[in-house]
């Protein structure tokens, strides 16, 4: 049976590279299609017609805290942890957001260790004005780039800054400790 | 040449499988701080914890987890959970006008074992499902031991 054994051969060859894979995904980039229209025009337009935005996640820079305001960026939903979402983060601690409509205070003052997401549709994004400000640490990844479709290939496109938020001077910048705290 | 290949790529093997496990079966860690003090000691313990439970199951009121600091991501901490989504819960028995609070869906409330040395959901409010990493379930050194559910029924006459 020199076919089974070359197979069997070919399987212990690869298999050994499997968590290699999966390591490469978790901690460095990976590959998502987008659902949803809340982050319409930057990704998802309606000249996609039925095609979902395929995009390039960076898991690397959200794990070193290097995110920024106006960083496109997925993370669980602090009420619905089983889903992940993704939006555009519009302010960090200490900067004080005019909230939309569905958020019961005018004016928030985002708390330390958390940050404002908003999407790019406001009619049809349910995000921070729903659930208030998300902690940093739900942050899952970073969205770089569009591969598909081939017209719109590459950087996810900016977003101009709200007027809606007073930006602080200065954003608290985070290093990663490995002792637990009890 | 090619042996030297060989044995990298057998390390790297290697170092991603033990990550892979950590990452979805368990880990273990170190943990300190008075917070957790009958519990848990004050200059630290090793700790193992698993995070199947929460993929695989739910939490219940009694179990020690480790979460990331809803404060400061760069934080872990090691609670108790007192309440799941839609408990209500004092949030501090020990001041003098007690206030109650619901916990919003996929929330949890954490505290410490020791009350009066603890920073814990008190101060920065229910915690999200998502910041949960895993329940601790065995203390490895000092004095190894199973850590399970410490939650006591309390059976009131009259």
């Amino acid at each position: 049976m020199p076919f089974f054994q070359g197979f069997r051969r070919y399987l212990w060859a690869t298999l050994p590279w499997v968590p290699v894979g999966i390591f490469f995904t978790e901690h460095g980039y990976s590959l998502a299609t987008v659902n949803g229209r809340s982050m319409q025009p930057s990704l998802n337009p309606d000249s996609n017609q039925l095609r979902k935005d395929v995009v390039v996640f960076n898991r690397w820079k959200i794990a070193n805290f290097q995110y920024n305001i106006g960083d496109v960026v997925s993370y669980r939903r602090p009420d619905e942890p089983n889903k992940i979402v993704i939006k555009r983060i519009v302010a960090l601690e200490g900067d004080v957001v005019r909230t939309r409509k569905p958020y019961p205070d005018r004016q928030i003052r985002v708390p330390a260790g958390h940050c404002w997401v908003e999407g790019d549709e406001m009619f049809h994004s349910t995000d921070s004005n729903h659930y208030g400000p998300v902690p940093l640490g739900l942050l899952q990844r970073k969205a770089e780039y569009i591969i598909y479709p081939f017209n719109r290939i590459g950087r996810i496109p900016d977003k101009p800054r709200t007027s809606r938020v007073q930006y602080a001077p200065g954003h608290k910048v985070y290093n990663r400790l490995d002792d637990i705290q009890e | 040449m090619a042996s030297y290949f060989r044995s990298a790529a057998l390390v790297l093997q290697v170092a991603c499988t033990v990550q892979l496990v950590n990452q979805y079966g368990f880990e273990v860690t170190w943990c300190f701080g008075p917070s957790m003090l009958p519990t848990l000691n004050m200059t630290g313990d090793i700790v193992i914890f698993e995070r199947l439970t929460q993929r695989f199951s739910k939490l219940q009121t009694g179990d020690l987890v480790v979460a990331t600091s809803p404060e400061d991501p760069s934080k872990y901490v090691c609670k108790r959970v007192i309440g799941l989504a839609g408990d209500k819960v004092c949030i501090d028995p020990v001041s003098m006008h007690r206030q109650y609070i619901t916990v919003p869906p996929g929330h949890y409330w954490l505290t410490g074992d020791n009350l009066s040395n603890s920073l814990d959901s008190r101060q920065y409010g229910p915690v999200s499902g998502g910041l949960i990493l895993g329940r601790v379930f065995a203390r490895l050194w000092p004095n190894p031991k199973w850590l399970d559910n410490g939650l006591e029924e309390i059976v009131e006459f009259g």
